[in-house]
């Protein structure tokens, strides 16, 4: 069974997503998913949220991705214990420790590791069986040949992104800090009091995307060239059918800042082409119209994300 | 009393170097295999660098690679395999494919979690220890509070960096290859790597009429660090008050005689501080230490503050 993951960053969202046809939708509680108040839900919305899937057939997960603090641990894991009682089927979680106290206090619940969590090989998805989970999120590196590597070595789920391999670049998924190295602010009174002041891994606010924004590189002395420290990442199509004849189970729609009539968009488009992949297409080239179209808008509306969260970034002190 | 280290990533650097101010040596660059005969991704180098260490009366640790891919797992586990031959203090892992690895191979040594393990909780240091895991580097985004709270609540020894370029990012390609005129884009890896990486390279991002933030980062190819060096000489007594015990110094990508000059200051510092000394003027450590850092001094996130801020002692 294929399935499609789709983002819900508010519940005009995910009423859109299970409307066309998202099999899973997925949450982030306020603070506790690396995004910004705007994208993430309140814990009554939730609440609606799966009831809504729940009538039109599909599930709904929770991310609770954001790195605990000490302090904070405790709280996670009641907040978990909740959303399931709430109807969330499963949660998408970073950190270790919280992904073994959630399979212990909610043995049935299905645990997906985040991208956060920085896998880079199958030693890892070994690991994240062991400790407790049910589908890993592959790295934007990895080809059909990697992906056929890893379900030869576990039978853990297989979950990716719907966009294109990149080779090159940072890639900095669970393995970075700069933004928090470059500013910090406080909680809004919107998101809640918490322990501490944090960063975007920790939920206190959200990441400035700042490896996307222009930078001065280049040796010292030297004349520096501007660039960009990752590529943006493209929506993808041509790869559907390999990645699920390698063994992919999920295909997860980035999204939940975006605006809801686009993510309608994507979801309907997305839905036609995987059922058309799990009913033996191998060629999805009659879509390429509709794809480079889809793909303009999500260049466009990325770019003002960008801008509009490194001029916040500008405006927070120290 | 306490314990100093430092890095240091190949044999040529541990025999040139002075690195007499430290206790132990973390052997090797985690971040990139094709450093010049790197530790940690030369097996046979492994014990003419272990014996230098032990010979000064040092503990030696060794860095394993911290961003495998696939087609790195083989090499990496031909690195283990010697390294459990000899005895080493230690083995540094970031990957926890790699930690599971340790346990599969019947590791014995002491294994340390790296600065990029992902490290936030004690209930995480709980479950990591089940593999072996006896030190951890907290996130370098945690305040001193928190380490010491995962210290007390993990029963675990915790790493603080004292001083140094936090890392930041890294990656498994290199970033000064992709874009420079001599490497074709996606070259790196390959064997042709040209090591343009001994040269500083800096990431700015600002506007001389102030109108957009004054940012600088280095970059060391597969990894980037803050531009500003973490300083804490001031606070040695608070250190040393709250329990911590293992302190260390950046070194990856400062040039000869950093981690000689520095070590210097700390091993002084550290030392009154835990002998209960007065604080001293620190004005002179600072002034040297501010000497040695291109962009200045910031306390990383120790106290509740974005990464790059500095906040002195009074």
């Amino acid at each position: 069974m294929v399935k499609l993951l789709a983002p819900a960053g508010s519940l005009e969202m995910a009423r859109a997503a299970v409307d066309e046809g998202a099999d899973i939708i997925y949450v982030g509680p306020l603070g506790f998913s690396r995004r910004p108040y705007e994208s993430e839900m309140s814990d009554d919305a939730i609440r609606e949220a799966a009831a809504y899937a729940r009538v039109g057939g599909a599930e709904l997960r929770v991310v609770l991705n954001t790195f605990p603090t000490p302090y904070d641990f405790g709280r996670f894991v009641d907040k978990a214990v909740r959303y399931a009682a709430d109807g969330a089927s499963g949660f998408i979680v970073t950190d270790v420790g919280l992904m073994r106290a959630l399979r212990r206090e909610i043995p049935d619940t299905v645990l997906h590791v985040s991208i956060g969590s920085g896998i880079s090989n199958l030693a890892d998805a070994a690991f994240y069986r062991d400790a407790g989970a049910d589908v890993i999120i592959l790295p934007y590196r990895w080809d059909v040949a990697e992906i056929e590597s890893v379900r030869r070595a576990s039978d853990i789920g297989l979950e990716t992104f719907l966009f294109e391999t990149v080779q090159t670049g940072k890639l900095c998924p669970g393995k970075c800090i700069m933004s928090s190295y470059l500013r910090f602010r406080d909680w809004l009174e919107v998101e809640g009091s918490r322990d501490f002041h944090g960063s975007a891994n920790r939920g206190a606010k959200e990441c400035y995307r700042v490896c996307q924004a222009n930078w001065e590189f280049g040796a010292a002395g030297a004349d520096p060239v501007e660039i960009k420290l990752r590529r943006d990442a493209r929506l993808m199509l041509a790869q559907l059918p390999g990645f699920v004849a390698a063994g992919v189970t999920c295909f997860k729609l980035s999204g939940r800042e975006r605006p809801v009539g686009m993510i309608r968009d994507l979801v309907r488009f997305y839905r036609r082409a995987i059922d058309e992949v799990v009913a033996g297409a191998s060629d999805l080239d009659h879509h390429a119209a509709e794809l480079a179209e889809l793909r303009g808008r999500w260049v466009r509306e990325k770019a003002k994300r960008v801008d509009t969260l490194m001029d916040r970034a500008a405006g927070y002190v120290g | 009393m306490f314990e100093l280290s430092t890095d240091v990533g190949n044999l040529k650097e541990l025999r040139e170097g002075d690195f007499s101010a430290y206790d132990a040596i973390y052997l090797g660059d985690f971040s990139c295999p094709e450093y010049p005969n790197n530790f940690s991704s030369h097996a046979e180098l492994l014990e003419a660098g272990l014996q230098h260490v032990h010979a000064r009366g040092q503990k030696a640790y060794l860095r394993l690679y911290a961003v495998p891919g696939n087609d790195d797992l083989a090499w990496v586990g031909d690195v283990i395999d010697t390294a459990l031959q000899l005895p080493f203090d230690a083995l540094e892992v970031h990957n926890l494919g790699v930690l599971r690895m340790l346990r599969e191979r019947g590791c014995t040594a002491p294994i340390h979690l790296g600065v990029f393990g992902n490290l936030y909780t004690h209930e995480t240091a709980k479950v990591l220890k089940d593999f072996g895991v006896t030190r951890v580097y907290p996130n370098p985004e945690l305040s001193l509070d928190e380490v010491r709270y995962i210290a007390e609540h993990a029963d675990v020894e915790v790493l603080v960096p004292v001083h140094g370029k936090i890392p930041l990012v890294i990656s498994e390609t290199c970033f000064i290859l992709e874009h420079s005129e001599d490497g074709a884009e996606g070259a790196c890896g390959d064997g042709s790597c040209s090591y343009q990486c001994t040269q500083d390279h800096w990431l700015k991002r600002g506007r001389g009429d102030g109108s957009r933030a004054d940012w600088s980062l280095k970059d060391t190819g597969r990894m980037t660090l803050s531009g500003k060096d973490l300083c804490m000489v001031e606070h040695g007594g608070r250190l040393a008050d709250m329990g911590l015990k293992h302190f260390y110094v950046h070194n990856k990508g400062e040039a000869p005689g950093y981690a000689a000059a520095v070590g210097r200051i700390y091993r002084d510092a550290l030392t009154r501080a835990f002998a209960g000394e007065a604080a001293p003027d620190f004005t002179p450590a600072l002034d040297a230490l501010a000497g040695l850092a291109r962009e200045g001094l910031c306390n990383g996130y120790y106290f509740e503050g974005a990464g790059q801020r500095y906040i002195g002692r009074s």
